[in-house]
C-alpha cells in the first residue's frame, strides 16, 4: 500500500497571463514529515510553485495534490512563511497581533478571536523562542526575530505542512543557521512536513533531507550531498561543476 | 458655546459630523496601514465629477457622486489588481480626468457655481434636515462594515498573500473597502469638502500613530482626535465664518503636530 505524499506535483505547467510558462512540466513529491528544499536560480519558478500549492494560483495543466487533496483545501491547513512582511514605518502592530492572524483562517469571517486563540499565540511564541516579546512592536524587531514571529503565525494555524518562501533572504549567516535549526526542531518535534524555497545552499545542505533543483522543470533531486555535487546545479547557477574537468 | 448649539444647522452638522468623524478615523487606520492615502485623494476628487453629473442630469448630486465615486474606486482597484499599471498611475489618470469632467460640466451650468465652494471646502450650512438621516445612515453602515471585518482588513493590510492563503476573500474585501472609502468620502463631502476630505482620511490615524504604542491606542487616539477636530472645527467655522472643512482639517493638523512633538519627547 502506497503512502500518500504530503505534496505531489506532476507535469505542472503554469504561465502568468500570456507570458512564457514559468513552470514547464515540473514533477516531484514531498514525503510526509520530511524537510525538502526547493532550490534554483532567480526566475526558476520556486515562489510560483509555492503559490500554486497554497491555492493562490491555478495550474495551467498537470496534477497538484496536497495530502491527496486539491491545493487550497482548508481541511488540510498549510502554514506559510513569506520572505518578509513590510509594515508602514512606525505602525504599532504588536508581535502578538501578527501571530494571532494565523488563527483568522480557522476562525472564519466576522468571528472574533477568543481566549483559546490567545493561548495558541502564547504557546507558539514559546516554541519559536519569542516569549516575552508578545507586546513588542513587530516593526522594531530584527529581521531574524521577525521571521521567527512569522513561523509562530504559521504554527498557530496548526498546519501539517509548512511552506517557506526564501525566509532567510537578507539575514546574516549566523541568524540563518539559527533559523533553519529552529525549523528542523519544529519539523522533528511536531511531525511537520517542510517545503522551503531558498538560495541558501550551505544551510539547506545541513538541514534539509532532500533538495529539488527547479528551473522551470525539475532538473535533479535527491539528498543534498548528491544534488550539490551534480552538474545540473552548476549549469543552473552558472558556476563550475565540482567534477567538471572539461 | 450655548448659542452655537442652539442653531438647528449646527445641531445637524454636529450629529452627522460626530458619526462621520468616528467612521473616518477607523477608515483612516486602514488607509495608513494599506498606504491608500493617494487613492483617497483620487476618489474624493472624482466626487466632483459625480456632483457635476448629478447637476447636469437633474438628479441628486449626492446620489450621482456616490455612484460615480464607487465606480471610479472600483475601476482604479480593478486596473491596479491587473498589475499592468500601478495603482498610483491609475489614480494619476483618474484624479485629474474626473476633476476636469466636473469642472467642464459645472461650467455648462453657470447657476450652480455659488454652491461649488461648499462642495469643495465644506459648508456648515449645507446639511439640510433631510440629509441628516442619509449621512448618519451612510456613516453607521460604513462603521459597521469596518467593525465586522476589522480582523480581515487588518490581515489583508499586513500580508495579503498569507491572508488569501488562509482563505480570506481578498478580492471581495478589497472592493468592499474601496466602496466604504468612496461612500465615506461622499458622505463627508458637505461637511469637509471634496478637496479636504482626503486629509481627514489620513490625519486622525497619523495622530494616533504618532503617540500610541498599540493598534488599540492608535485607534482610540484617532477617534478622539477626529471628534475633537469635527466639534472644534465646526465651532471655529461658526465663530469665524470659515469653511467648515478648512477649520476641521486645520484643527486636525494642529492635533497631529502636537501629537508628533509629544511622541518625539516620549521617544516614539
Amino acid at each position: 500500500m502506497s503512502i500518500t505524499p504530503a505534496v505531489l506535483v506532476r507535469d505542472l505547467v503554469f504561465a502568468y497571463d500570456r507570458d512564457e510558462a514559468v513552470l514547464r512540466g515540473a514533477t516531484f513529491t514531498v514525503q510526509v514529515g520530511s524537510f525538502t528544499a526547493l532550490i534554483g536560480p532567480n526566475g526558476a519558478g520556486k515562489s510560483t510553485l509555492l503559490r500554486v500549492l497554497l491555492g493562490l494560483l491555478r495550474p495551467g495543466s498537470g496534477v497538484v495534490q496536497v495530502f491527496g487533496g486539491p491545493p487550497g483545501d482548508r481541511s488540510r491547513p498549510i502554514g506559510y512563511v513569506p520572505q518578509r512582511v513590510r509594515l508602514p514605518a512606525g505602525f504599532p502592530l504588536s508581535v502578538a497581533e501578527v501571530v494571532l492572524m494565523g488563527r483568522y483562517g480557522k476562525l472564519g469571517l466576522m468571528h472574533s478571536p477568543k481566549d483559546a486563540d490567545r493561548v495558541h499565540v502564547a504557546e507558539a511564541l514559546v516554541r519559536v523562542g519569542m516569549d516575552g516579546k508578545a507586546n513588542r512592536r513587530f516593526g522594531e524587531l530584527s529581521g531574524g526575530q521577525q521571521q521567527r514571529v512569522l513561523i509562530a503565525r504559521a504554527l498557530v494555524g496548526e498546519p501539517l505542512l509548512l511552506l517557506l518562501d526564501e525566509p532567510t533572504a537578507g539575514l546574516d549567516p549566523a541568524v540563518r543557521a539559527r533559523f533553519y535549526a529552529l525549523v528542523c526542531d519544529l519539523q522533528n518535534s511536531h511531525g511537520l512536513t517542510v517545503l522551503c524555497a531558498s538560495h541558501d545552499l550551505e544551510a539547506l545542505s545541513e538541514h534539509a533531507d532532500r533538495l529539488v533543483l527547479l528551473d522551470g522543470d525539475v532538473r535533479t533531486e535527491g539528498p543534498p550531498s548528491v544534488v550539490l555535487e551534480s552538474s545540473a546545479l552548476a549549469r543552473c547557477y552558472e558556476f563550475p561543476a565540482p567534477h567538471d574537468h572539461t | 458655546m450655548t448659542d452655537f448649539l442652539a442653531y438647528g444647522f449646527v445641531q445637524r452638522a454636529l450629529i452627522t459630523g460626530v458619526l462621520l468623524g468616528v467612521s473616518c478615523a477607523v477608515l483612516a487606520f486602514f488607509v495608513v496601514l494599506r498606504r491608500m492615502a493617494f487613492i483617497g485623494v483620487g476618489i474624493s476628487h472624482a466626487a466632483l465629477g459625480g456632483v457635476a453629473l448629478g447637476v447636469v442630469l437633474g438628479i441628486s448630486p449626492m446620489l450621482a457622486a456616490t455612484v460615480f465615486s464607487v465606480g471610479v474606486a472600483w475601476v482604479i482597484g480593478w486596473i491596479a489588481a491587473r498589475g499592468r499599471i500601478s495603482e498610483d498611475t491609475a489614480i494619476g489618470v483618474f484624479f485629474p480626468t474626473t476633476m476636469a469632467l466636473g469642472v467642464a460640466l459645472i461650467s455648462l451650468s453657470p447657476t450652480y457655481r455659488q454652491d461649488l465652494m461648499g462642495y469643495l471646502f465644506g459648508n456648515i450650512l449645507a446639511i439640510r434636515p433631510s440629509d441628516v438621516w442619509v449621512l448618519a445612515s451612510l456613516a453607521t453602515v460604513s462603521l459597521g462594515i469596518l467593525t465586522l471585518f476589522f480582523k480581515e482588513f487588518l490581515f489583508l493590510g499586513v500580508d495579503e498573500e498569507a491572508a488569501r492563503a488562509a482563505g480570506i476573500p481578498a478580492e471581495a474585501l478589497r472592493y468592499l473597502l474601496l466602496t466604504v472609502l468612496a461612500v465615506t468620502v461622499v458622505a463627508s463631502m458637505k461637511l469637509v469638502g471634496i478637496v479636504l476630505v482626503s486629509a481627514f482620511l489620513v490625519i486622525p490615524a497619523a495622530t494616533g500613530q504618532a503617540v500610541a504604542s498599540s493598534t488599540h491606542g492608535m485607534l482610540t487616539v484617532a477617534i478622539v482626535s477626529s471628534l475633537v477636530s469635527v466639534v472644534g472645527g465646526l465651532w471655529l467655522s461658526w465663530l469665524w465664518n470659515l469653511p467648515s472643512g478648512a477649520s476641521i482639517v486645520l484643527l486636525a493638523a494642529t492635533l497631529f503636530f502636537l501629537a508628533f512633538l509629544a511622541g518625539r519627547r516620549r521617544g516614539r
